[in-house]
């Protein structure tokens, strides 16, 4: 329901309104707009500096795409299948790590009444306002006694224990879930483990899937990280593999670029279009505090 | 197919990929020694030295190298040695080696190679001071070699020239010369905006900090203790650099080449374009020219310098002289193997491949014929005598000079563009580079006195 | 069960986070603000030097700049990004017919990875290139060299920043359904108008929800990193002051000029700040934010 919808009353309005709104919301997605245009396209038309949306001889277009994208694809020196595989590695163990691992710590902020419990749940929300420079340099120095710099292990190791905005949501959404339900576990004889896994965990699944959600993007998106930890070409990721096209006194291959830099955001679009309340529901949560 | 089940499978197949998808390139060849070579360049460049690496791994069997492009080479080597994962081989900055010489980051390549295949008599008189530092204990050791290099000179358009009544075979030799010939060449249109700029300190622009030289004056003292930016000298560089703004007006200079910046390798680069008939630039503007306009007529001269200097520069031209340097890490599992491949790379024919390839100078005491008549741009001897002139200088051998950079970048727009006295903007400056250069003095007798540093 | 069986199960439960609190937070800050004592240039070993790191703090011009660069960029960001994102939350809840539509459309741009887009951005502000530059002079108008541009990269970033409202936007959004219809129709039998209503409203029902998107935004901003440090790879000339914030500056100082000690200070400094102004934050918010049953 939307209630302000009251504002707006005559007809005209209306129109100013969506036709502010929609130029609003061309100007917004003409940058990833451009971006696929000019995968369209080869280098010299890219960088002609005329506007157009379609190349040259228009008919062109398709044999641009498949150009760009197998030459990207398979560039011998930026290796984008090595990075994307990366990427998925992490990705995968990463989410998988944080999410239950967080379900688990949440269960007990939760459910379960003991001492300091208050305490240290406001310390895990300080956690949140920790920036991460803070433990940048130190945390390289540990993964390197632990000779780790050199492998992808700094990446998703972490998540495995939990993260302070994933224990959060989890926590909130276990506290809605009424407690006759873990009365009626515990007189058929179940403890805590019986009520995680049996009550809390399948009716959970919305608040999972925006913590998978949410950490996925996080790990596509990190740029910082990889940049630390990751010194072999064999172990980047995508974000770090991108900036291999990046030159600066010119010569950059604007179209390959494009094309690399669509590879890295389409999974994240694909993922959204298919999710999108997903999305709307776990980014809405975090925001409704009393 | 419900979204669930698109979703589903979505993470299944990303799943599937990262268990069963392609893995980095194993080593080739067993039994070889497996070398990891790090390298900064892109593109073309990149290219032509993973052809001398091919060469190298099939002219012997004993060592395969493996050639990375590597971005930000400059941070990701030194956070990769400190980690205690280092690359075999890595091509860095010269900027970068006082650092890691100091902090025993790379080794010293004298005891590893030999005088004939990496010794500094190899090599141009102005390349040389790039290759060698102070090690821990302070004897100067060779810890890099050049693999390419390059010179800047003053590229001037000879069709401006003809048109403005000027003779393209003599360019201009000393400062007031070159204030000449712009303004001869500078063209406006009846509105007072500029079609043609006879030269800015602000295009390309790129190295704010190397104007002083031209002048007689430097940044530091020889051994980067003083900072000497404030000299008369250096002064007189900047007062002219403000006198070229006061002359050109830089809101309307900046009107006229707003886009130059980002359009050096494009069709607008602004000298291709006639746009600015004198620049201060390298040999690497010929691959630009060469694909852009190839019928340019372009002259290649050693930059002009102050009257005061004339005399002097019998002796040779003055420029900046710039080179890549090739080293060996700390950590690195076979130095011996990684010297073989750098003895490999300075030999003449591919020092000159690649140079060529760069469209770069030599960075050798000197060319072969068919070097210099072959190459791609029409100017290279000039550049090659700038290498081999004794008046070449280089940049400040101090691990401050990435921030002694900095702040020159930040003094050349400063100049520029206001209107605050020069005098004091210069002291500034060269109170906060005098304040970096005790900083590390100090910091470097307190490790001293510490009882020499152990390696963390 | 017992009080102590609970307090030994509690902590079971939570034991994941605490190992990895105390392995992957508390010893490394610990570790850094050891380091923020020393001299460390990473491949040697550290040196006490006492508070010396902190008072080239107060000294250091590069560092300052970058500091005050860093809490201008925060100053012009939060409020305006605040700004535009409720009044777009706002608009897009009035229209409910393409609701889902334009919030995807003002949603998708945060889902682009930071590198992807510094890349994009700056292929758009090419100064002679750029969609941004093209379609400037085809309006007849003269775009600035925008990256390459000392003065123009400030707003060049504040931009990027704003193209990513939609995370706010849509929090915005939720909030503002909660608000129930009877105020709105109160509000207007005593005759104010739309605006006013949002103003007294709609803004002071949503206020706890500002709050805390205000406190991330201010702890997310002051720790930028990802555009500068494209944007500045991105042309040989520029003045790379006009790139350096803070986290960036501490980065160059920690991996690239050999000062990791030096870098450990900033970072505590940073968290100090942080920790201040967002306690400063709700302090202020006190009079501000209403929360409901009050």
């Amino acid at each position: 329901m939307s209630n302000t919808s009251s504002i707006i009353r005559s007809p005209l309005q209306r129109l100013a309104l969506s036709a502010a709104l929609f130029s609003l919301a061309a100007l917004f997605l003409l940058p990833i707009f451009w971006m696929l245009i000019t995968t369209g396209k080869t280098l010299e038309q890219a960088n002609s500096g005329t506007l157009s949306i379609l190349p040259d001889p228009a008919g062109s277009l398709p044999t641009n795409v498949a150009d760009n994208f197998s030459k990207v694809w398979t560039d011998p020196a930026v290796t984008f299948p090595v990075y994307l595989r990366n990427t998925l590695v992490v990705a995968v163990l990463s989410v998988t790590g944080m999410t239950l691992s967080s379900a688990i710590v949440a269960y007990g902020f939760a459910r379960i009444n003991f001492r300091f419990r208050g305490g240290l749940f406001a310390l895990l929300l300080a956690t949140m306002m920790i920036p991460f420079p803070v433990v940048m340099a130190p945390l390289y120095l540990i993964f390197r006694e632990l000779h780790w710099i050199g492998t992808l292990k700094p990446l998703w190791v972490p998540a495995w224990f939990g993260g302070a905005f994933s224990i959060f949501l989890l926590r909130q959404f276990y506290m809605q879930i009424p407690r006759e339900l873990d009365e009626a576990a515990r007189i058929d004889g179940c403890g805590h483990w019986g009520i995680f896994a049996r009550i809390i965990l399948p009716l959970s699944t919305p608040a999972l899937a925006v913590v998978a959600l949410f950490h996925f993007l996080h790990v596509w998106n990190d740029f910082l990280g990889p940049l630390i930890f990751l010194n072999h070409r064999d172990q980047f990721t995508l974000a770090l593999g991108l900036q291999l096209y990046q030159t600066k006194a010119g010569g950059t291959p604007v179209n390959l670029l494009m094309t690399a830099a669509t590879m890295v955001v389409a999974p994240v679009l694909l993922l959204f279009v298919l999710a999108q309340s997903t999305f709307i529901k776990g980014v809405a949560s975090d925001g409704l505090k009393e | 197919m419900t979204r669930r089940a698109a979703v589903a499978s979505i993470v299944a197949a990303g799943a599937g990929f990262a268990a069963f998808g392609p893995r980095g390139p194993r080593a080739g060849g067993s039994g070889r020694v497996v070398l990891d070579y790090w390298e900064k360049w892109t593109g073309d460049e990149a290219a032509a030295m993973k052809q001398v690496v091919d060469r190298f791994n099939d002219s012997q069997s004993r060592i395969h190298v493996r050639y990375f492009i590597t971005a930000g080479i400059d941070q990701k080597a030194l956070i990769a040695i400190a980690g205690g994962d280092p690359p075999d081989i890595v091509g860095l900055y010269n900027y970068n080696i006082p650092l890691y010489a100091e902090t025993g980051a790379i080794l010293p390549l004298d005891e590893l190679g030999s005088p004939e295949a990496t010794g500094l008599g190899r090599y141009a008189q102005g390349v040389r001071p790039i290759l060698t530092h102070p090690d821990r204990s302070g004897a100067l050791r060779q810890f890099a070699c050049p693999n390419t290099g390059g010179t800047l000179a003053l590229y001037y358009n000879a069709g401006a020239f003809r048109e403005a009544g000027l003779d393209p075979t003599r360019p201009p030799r000393t400062i007031s010369e070159l204030d000449e010939f712009a303004e001869k060449l500078d063209r406006r249109t009846t509105g007072g905006e500029y079609q043609r700029l006879g030269f800015t300190p602000t295009e390309p622009g790129w190295w704010p900090w190397a104007w002083g030289p031209y002048f007689g004056g430097t940044l530091t003292d020889a051994a980067a203790r003083h900072a000497t930016i404030d000299s008369p000298e250096c002064l007189s560089a900047f007062s002219w650099i403000r006198n070229a703004a006061e002359r050109l007006a830089p809101s309307l200079v900046s009107r006229f080449g707003a886009g130059w910046g980002g359009s050096y390798d494009s069709p607008f680069n602004a000298f291709i374009r006639g746009e600015v008939a004198m620049i201060l630039q390298g040999p690497w503007l010929a691959n630009v020219i060469n694909r852009v306009n190839p019928t340019l007529d372009y002259g290649v001269a050693p930059f002009p310098i102050a009257d005061a200097l004339a005399p002097i520069a019998q002796a040779g031209p003055v420029g900046l002289v710039e080179a890549d340097t090739i080293c060996i890490p700390r950590g690195s599992k076979d130095p011996e193997a990684a010297m073989e491949f750098i003895a490999y790379t300075q030999r003449q024919p591919i020092v000159e491949f690649l140079s060529t390839k760069h469209f770069k100078s030599t960075v050798l005491a000197s060319a072969s014929d068919e070097f210099v008549s072959e190459h791609p741009n029409r100017g290279v001897a000039v550049h090659n005598a700038i290498a081999q002139s004794p008046r070449g200088f280089i940049a400040s051998r101090t691990r401050q000079f990435p921030q002694i950079r900095a702040e020159m970048g930040s003094l050349m727009p400063a100049v520029w563009n206001t209107r605050q006295d020069v005098r004091g903007l210069i002291a500034k400056t060269h109170a906060a580079v005098q304040r970096l250069l005790d900083l590390e003095a100090s910091q470097k007798a307190r490790r001293q006195s510490a009882g020499g540093s152990g390696a963390a | 069960m017992t009080q102590r069986r609970e307090n030994s199960a509690g902590f079971l439960w939570i034991s994941p986070w605490i190992l990895g609190l105390t392995a992957f937070t508390l010893l490394p800050m610990a570790m850094s603000l050891s380091y923020a004592f020393t001299d460390y240039p990473l491949l040697e070993a550290p040196i006490y030097v006492g508070w010396e790191n902190f008072s080239r703090l107060a000294t250091d011009p590069k560092y300052l700049h970058a500091a005050g660069r860093t809490l201008a960029y925060g100053c012009v960001v939060v409020p305006a990004s605040t700004a535009v994102a409720l009044v777009l939350a706002a608009m897009v809840n009035a229209s409910p017919r393409w609701g889902r539509l334009l919030q995807a459309a003002f949603f998708l741009p945060t889902l682009v990875p930071s590198i992807a887009a510094a890349m994009i951005w700056i292929w758009l502000y090419n100064g002679k290139q750029g969609l941004i530059n093209q379609s400037l002079s085809l309006v007849g108008m003269q775009g600035p060299n925008w990256l390459a541009d000392a003065s123009w990269v400030f707003p060049a970033i504040v931009l990027v920043s704003l193209w990513t409202v939609g995370h706010s936007m849509v929090v915005y959004q939720a909030a503002m359904r909660q608000v129930p219809e009877s105020l709105y129709e109160a509000a207007a039998l005593d005759g104010m108008g739309p605006v006013r209503r949002f103003f007294h409203v709609t803004l002071p029902m949503i206020s706890p929800s500002i709050l805390f998107n205000v406190v991330t935004l201010i702890i997310g901003t002051l720790q930028v990193f990802a555009i500068p440090a494209l944007f500045s790879g991105a042309n040989e000339g520029t003045d790379p002051q006009a790139f350096n914030f803070y986290t960036n500056e501490l980065f160059n100082q920690a991996f690239l000029n050999g000062q990791m000690g030096y870098a450990c200070a900033m970072a505590w400094v940073q968290l100090v700040f942080v920790l201040a102004l967002t306690g400063l934050t709700f302090a202020a918010s006190s009079r501000l934010v209403h929360y409901r049953g009050s």
